[in-house]
């Protein structure tokens, strides 16, 4: 089994409206290529984010953002940073540095 | 179905300006024009875009010199869902990004939206529009709607 099957992911961005859905495009075309199930992919602003964070496995923000998810527990929560929000060779890549894909 | 370049052209919602001189707040402003002018969205929209960029610095500018001007959806002052087409002859330049790098665009895509389904469709295309590195370098040579069209003719996206 996948490690992010069953998973809650959520993309964060500004308004929640732009980049953060172009984000969740890209995240389920990893996750398609991957074939991983997560539970949920949603996306929203990051005035929401934070909160929203502690109840999410998987949280994707712009780098710009890094900063409103200071203090998100790790141990719950693992924070994906993304320079190019709509790469998703990026997002791929980077969930294997964080170990969350094989 | 009509695809979002092909909704451009119809709607006339597209600019070609030169650029020069001009800051990237006038620029956002303009690009939003297009969208003024059949009422998709009041004439103080350009407002909240520009203060959404003041407060989170210039991260709607994507790599290829693409900037996605938008703020939320149903935001005060959008009536319809859209896309403002916008290529400068000129760099406008964006200042830096949160590592320092320089953030410039000469392509726009201004978005409004007030209504989801469609703004979603909207997105999608985007995507694959942003990924498609030829159709951008027609799309920023592009100077008329005719062109515009004929870019993606030439280049269409993969679809999904």
């Amino acid at each position: 089994m996948a490690k992010l099957d069953g998973k809650k992911l959520l993309a964060c961005c500004a308004n929640g409206a732009g980049s953060s859905l172009m984000m969740e495009n890209a995240i389920k075309k990893v996750m398609t290529r991957n074939n991983i199930k997560p539970a949920s992919l949603t996306h929203c602003a990051v005035s929401e984010g934070k909160s929203a964070a502690n109840s999410h496995d998987v949280v994707f923000c712009a780098r710009t953002f890094a900063k409103t998810f200071e203090g998100i527990d790790p141990a719950k929560t693992t924070l994906i940073l993304l320079k190019n929000v709509m790469s998703d060779k990026e997002i791929e890549a980077a969930l294997k540095d964080a170990g969350l894909l094989d | 179905m009509s695809t979002v370049l092909q909704d451009i052209v119809a709607k006339k919602h597209y600019l070609f300006i030169s650029g020069a001189g001009l800051t990237w707040q006038q620029a956002v402003k303009a690009s939003t024009a297009s969208l003024v002018a059949d009422g998709s969205v009041s004439k103080d929209f350009y407002k909240q875009i520009i203060a959404c960029i003041e407060k989170y610095g210039p991260y709607m500018v994507f790599e290829h010199n693409i900037a996605m001007p938008h703020t939320t959806e149903n935001a005060e002052g959008v009536y319809k869902t859209g896309i403002g087409f916008m290529v400068t002859d000129q760099m406008i330049d964006f200042g830096v990004d949160e590592d320092g790098e320089k953030k410039e665009a000469n392509i726009f895509f201004t978005l409004c939206a007030a209504n989801s389904a469609e703004h979603m469709n909207n997105i999608q295309q985007l995507a694959s529009i942003f990924m498609n590195e030829p159709l951008i370098d027609a799309l920023v040579a592009a100077r008329t709607p005719e062109e515009i069209l004929a870019a993606e003719e030439k280049y269409p996206c993969e679809e999904e």
